[in-house]
This record gives structure tokens, sequence and C-alpha cells, in this order.
């Protein structure tokens, strides 16, 4: 048995959910998957908690700090511990089943053990006072020490958090899975759907390893330098290259913003490759290979350069020509979208569809996905950005590629559960996941981007003060119906019956 | 129109719209269709295929080009280069002021202005990332300087106030426990007769 299969088996109430079923002979893709999917949801419980907490702390006007602690903490496990662990999870599932390779050994292993540890030690940091938004905001960390907001000891705590946090992100996944693409043996028993790494659900899983590892390796070269520095293993002053607040954020932007795109490839690799196989007439082909591919590479030559969007207000030390430049490539992003779009309906509308509760949260998650990406590319017009830039619009506008992206990413777990478990989820439930996730969803990204329209702040903690509580319980109230939809899921995974079981019970009713 | 289009958090709102609008309406009449009215293999001919994405992809990339040209006027490096200009060419004089952002308040060096008064804004912060954002009095934002620690070059920003009134400044970049009070005042009044 796998270290990962007695932990989950080991974890009381959340394990049943995840068990992994050792029968199939499959746990070498089994296990590590189920462990990263079932830790996820562990943190999702915790950050949505804190998610709630803060329309409530301004609307009860509890003290501020509360509220930054909850931004903080909610932000980097929303993000982190929870949609990228998610991600990590499901796809290295799936990359085991399609191309027959494992994955177990050392290295999900140590992927699993520095997300975690990392979440963990940042989280502490935080709740014991580092409020750095789970953007970093440097040289806040740094300054806030200086003016007394928290101490040295807490960053260099959180920091560490960070730092392996993002090991697993920028080195350990893409590494995962360029050695499960290009190197390890394959096991032919572990095939479950045979794919090539020509098929579209594939391409986007290569195309995000190296983008993570390649935008994000200068971001850990400046981290580790300040890792070095906090640590007094070199003074402060022999990295100054590194603690420069515009190279420093301008690494951090050319990764973070990056690390979103890639996770939107992913995502759309995995519609790619599941939708083909809820096709009403069999088919298990999407529309047009050649366009869905497309669609990917799109995305991928414009996302690249399209973070200098995240600075355009600081003109004139951004040139107008990196702005320009910036808001194109945002907007070419849409370009690839427009692609997928007409691929994916042209295939629901050559095929039929069964709309089976896994497919539809996929596609509701895609809707998510679609309305959140002309809200960013509208505010990545450069003129629109010099109104709504650092207000909630923005904002909500990360939030929501995030909720559509877990919302895509927890349906193909659904279709990909009873080969993990061996065991089946309940339609109704499911049908009533997809429909409370929807509507809490969109009521937050439309709450959001009408609090930002109308000047609301990010992070700030006086929407009473400042007149925007209005908007604060729109939040808390979709906030309440999202969170209705994940204990509904949940109640789902709880609720899964053996499929052997329920064979049997059929078979006796019909009897 | 324009304006509102582009000079607005609403008319952004509406841009929005207009791109999630038709495709909600197309994508989910599509999947209710062949999910739960027809799912059998559709008829429809090849050509029709390609005509309708020829006709999708099009529509996308003049509705793309269409919004984003007209937005250049309203650039604020374009509409500070025609502040500017428009007030050499009337002899008129910019008015600069200094602000210095640091934890958690503004250094202003002149808080009152004419209607009309073309101002160059030059911002810089003394220790963290800050933004020096002015709020119109009917609550909506009239621009955003995004403020680094340790440029030599400041922020700038050429606005020529319009009406009269009092325009409220806020930090929009999360800077500490205090970031939510780094508020600030500027006054604009009638312009004076000559």
């Amino acid at each position: 048995m796998l270290s990962a299969t007695a932990i989950v088996q080991n974890t009381p109430l959340f394990g049943r959910m995840f068990t992994v079923d050792r029968s199939t002979g499959l746990e070498d893709i089994n296990a590590w998957p189920s462990l990263m999917v079932m830790t996820s949801f562990v943190w999702l419980i915790a950050a949505a908690l804190l998610g709630l907490l803060m329309p409530a702390v301004q609307l009860l006007e509890v003290n501020t700090n509360v509220f930054y602690t909850a931004i903080t903490a909610h932000g980097a496990a929303m993000a982190f511990p929870f949609a990228f662990q998610l991600m990590m999870g499901v796809s290295l599932h799936r990359a085991g089943g399609c191309l027959g390779k494992k994955a177990s050994g050392i290295l999900p292993a140590l992927m699993y053990y520095c997300m975690n540890i990392g979440g963990v030690l940042l989280t502490v940091a935080v709740f014991l006072g580092l409020k750095i938004s789970y953007t970093v905001m440097f040289p806040l960390p740094l300054v806030g020490v200086q003016t007394g907001q928290w101490s040295m000891g807490l960053v260099v705590l959180g920091f560490t958090g960070i730092a392996l946090v993002l090991t697993t992100v920028i080195f350990l996944y893409p590494f995962q899975l360029l050695r499960m693409t290009f190197f390890s043996r394959q096991h032919q028993e572990l095939v479950l759907s045979p794919r090539t790494i020509k098929d579209p659900g594939m391409v986007g899983m290569i195309m995000a390893a190296l983008v993570l590892l390649l935008t994000g390796t200068p971001l850990m070269i400046i981290a580790g330098a300040i890792m070095l520095g906090l640590y007094g293993l070199v003074p402060l002053t022999a990295i100054t290259w590194a603690t420069e607040p515009v190279v420093f954020q301008f690494a951090f932007y050319i990764f973070a913003h990056n690390l979103m795109e890639a996770m939107a490839i992913m995502v759309i690799s995995a519609v790619y490759a599941t939708l083909p196989l809820y096709l009403a007439d069999g088919t298990r082909k999407l529309y047009s290979d050649k366009l869905a591919n497309l669609a990917l590479w799109i995305l991928l030559v414009t996302s690249v350069t399209s973070f200098f969007h995240h600075f355009y207000n600081m003109f004139p030390a951004l040139p107008a020509t990196l702005s320009y430049h910036g808001n194109i490539m945002s907007w070419g992003t849409g370009m690839g979208a427009a692609l997928s779009i007409f691929t994916i309906l042209a295939t629901i509308w050559k095929h039929g569809i069964r709309p089976e509760p896994g497919l539809m949260a996929i596609l509701m998650g895609f809707v998510v996905y679609i309305f959140d990406g002309a809200t960013a590319m509208v505010i990545a017009n450069v003129a629109v950005n010099n109104q709504l830039h650092a207000t909630v619009a923005v904002g909500g506008h990360a939030m929501s590629v995030l909720m559509a992206m877990s919302f895509m990413w927890m349906g193909v777990f659904y279709h990909h559960y009873p080969v993990i478990t061996g065991r089946k989820l309940d339609r109704t439930l499911g049908n009533r996941f997809v429909a409370l996730y929807t509507v809490g969803a969109m009521g937050l990204l439309f709450t959001f981007q009408a609090g930002g329209a109308a000047g609301m702040p990010r992070r700030i903690a006086d929407w009473v003060q400042s007149g925007y509580m209005g908007y604060g319980v729109l939040m808390l109230i979709f906030g309440l119906v999202l969170s209705a939809a994940f204990v509904v899921y949940l109640v789902n995974l709880q609720r899964s019956r053996e499929i052997a079981s329920e064979g049997a019970e059929t078979a006796e009713a019909t009897a | 129109m324009l304006d509102f289009l582009y000079q607005s958090g609403w008319g952004a709102l509406t841009l929005m719209l207009l791109m999630q609008i038709p495709f909600v309406i197309i994508f989910l009449t599509v999947v209710y269709k062949k999910g739960f009215v027809d799912s059998g293999p559709s008829s429809t001919h090849p050509k029709k295929y390609s005509r309708v994405e020829a006709t999708w992809l099009g529509f996308a990339v003049v509705f793309f080009v269409l919004v984003n040209a007209l937005s250049i006027g309203y650039m604020p490096m374009v509409a500070s280069a025609n502040s500017a200009r428009a007030a050499a060419e009337s002899n008129q004089e910019v008015l600069d002021v200094d602000v210095t952002a640091r934890s958690w308040s503004f250094d202003i060096s002149e808080r009152t202005y004419e209607a009309g008064q073309p101002v160059r804004f030059q911002a810089r912060s003394a220790d963290t990332m800050h933004s020096f954002s002015v709020y119109h009095p009917d609550g909506r934002v009239l621009f955003t300087m995004q403020l680094v620690p340790g440029l030599e070059q400041p922020a700038a920003r050429v606005y020529t106030f319009t009406k009269p009134g009092r325009y409220k400044v806020r930090c929009l970049e999360y800077c500490g426990m205090i970031h939510h009070a780094m508020q600030d005042e500027l006054v604009v009044v009638e312009k004076k007769r000559s």
C-alpha cells in the first residue's frame, strides 16, 4: 500500500470520501492524486470560512486586523493549497491514465509535502500577524517590519512557506508532468484512455508545465536570494538586485500572471479531453483537434507577455509601448477563447451530449470562465484600467477565474471519481451542486464587478464607513450560496456507494 | 457614449455585458437543445460550420479592434499628452503638483486647483507600494497612478478638473494595516475671472 493511500484511509471524515480502490491495480495513478484532492478540499473549507468571515467582519465592524488577516489567508489558501493542488491531483491522475505512467514515487510525495507544509507555515505566519495579502505586495513585508506592523520572524516564517509552495508550483509539478510525458516507462495496465502528446488534452498540459517552469524560474532565483538574506546566510546589502521593488514586482507578475494562464491552459485542455467522452452519439471526438490545439497555442503565445497589464498605471516608468503591447496581448488571449468557444459549441451541436453532472459542471465552469474572460479583457484595456485598477473589479476577476477553473476541475474529478474510488455519485446531488455553484459564482462575479464599477477599492477594511456595505452583503449572500455548493459536493462524495454493491442491489431488486 | 464607456466603471461593465450576454444566450441554447431536447447528431453541412466559424471569428476580431481603437484617446498617456499640448497651444500654464505617498498619508504640494486648469501630478512612494487614486465627487474613480518605491522617474499624469468640488484621494494598493485610512482630499474651485 502506498503511503498516500494509508494517509487517505486514516483521515477522519474525508478519508471515506476519497478512499482509493486498490482492487483495480491502479493505485499508482490514484493514490497521490486522491490524497492531493482530499487535502485541497480541507483547505477549501478553511479558506471558504475565511471568505465568509470578511463581509461578516465588515458588517459587524469588527477590528480591521481580522479583515486583513482573513484577506491574506483566504487568498493564499484558495489559490494554492486548494485550487492549484486540486488541479495537481486531478491532472496527475489524468496524465497517468492517458499515458500509462505512474503518478507515484518521490516527486509526487515531495509535491504534496512542500505544498501543504508551505501552506501551513504561511497560514501560521498570517494568523500570527503577517498581513501582506496573497500577492505579497513587496516590499511591504520588509516595510511592515520597519513600521512595527509585524516581526522579522514572521516574515521569515511566511517567506519560507511561500518558498515551499512555489517550489512545488514552479519546479516539482512541471518536472513531474514532463517526466510522465517524455521520460518514464509506460505501464500498459495503467492506461485507461490512451492519448498521445498531439491530443489537445495533452498539449495543454505540456504547455502549462513549460510556462510554469520558464516564467517561474526568475522569481525563484529572486526568492531564493531573499531567503538567503532573511536567514542571514548573506547580507541583505549583497542582494539589493533582488530586493529592488520594481525587480521583484516584475518577476513576481511575470510568474503570477502566467501561473493563472497556465492553469487556464490546463483546464481548457481538460475540457477538450473530457467533453468528447460525453457525446451522445459515442464518437468521442472533438469537432476539430486542429482548432482546439490552435486555440491553446494562441492562448500560450499571447498570455506570456500580457502581464504588462499589471503595470499600466506606472506610466511613464512603464513605457507606453509596453502598455499597448500588454493591451493587445491580453485581448489576443480572447481570440484563443473565441476559438475554444467555437470548438466546444460545434462539438456539442454536431454530436449531442449526455448532460451528466460532471459534464455540466465542466460546461458551466466554462461559462463562468468566459464571463470572467470578458471582464478581464475589458479591464486589460489601458483606458478602462485607469478607472478599475485596484478596485474590487480586479480582485473579483482574480477570484472569478479561480472559481471557474475550480468548477471545471471539480467536474473533471466528478468524472474520474468512480475509477479512483470504485464508488458512484448521486446524480441529483450532482445537479444540485452545478446549480448552486453557478448561481454562487455568477452572483459573486457580478457583485465584484458592480462594486468595482462603483469605485469600491479592493483590500480595504472600511466598507461601512466608505458606503460599500451593500456590495458586502451581496458578497456574503452569494458566498453562502457557493459554500452550499461545496457542501453538496462533499455530501455527494460522502454518500457515494460502491459500484459493486450497487450492482448487487440492482440485481437483487430486479430478481 | 464613448466618455461613458471608457471613463466610468459602469461603462466598463456595459462593455463586459456586451460580450457576456450574447455568449451565454447562444451557449446555453446550444447546450440545452443538444443535451435536453434533441441529443441526436446534427445533419448540419460541414460548409455551414465553416461559415459560422469564419463569421464568428471575423466578428470577434472586428469587435476587439473597434473596442481598443476607440479607447486610444482615453488612455492616460494619450490623454495626458493631449492635455499638455492643449495647454501649450492656449498658453495656459500647467500646474505642477508633487505627491509623495508614505504609510499612511499623502504629502501633496498643492491641494486646490481651478476648474479648467491642467494639473501635472508627479507622484512617488517613499516606502512600499501605494497608489494615488482620485475620485470624482459622484464616487467614480477618475484616475489611478501606481507608485512603486525606488523608481527614479515618478509616475506622472496631466489632468484637467472641469467641475468644482471636493475630490477624494485614496490609496488603492494594499499597504498595511492602516491602508483603508490612507485618504486625502483635493479641492477644485471655480476659475477666477481675469
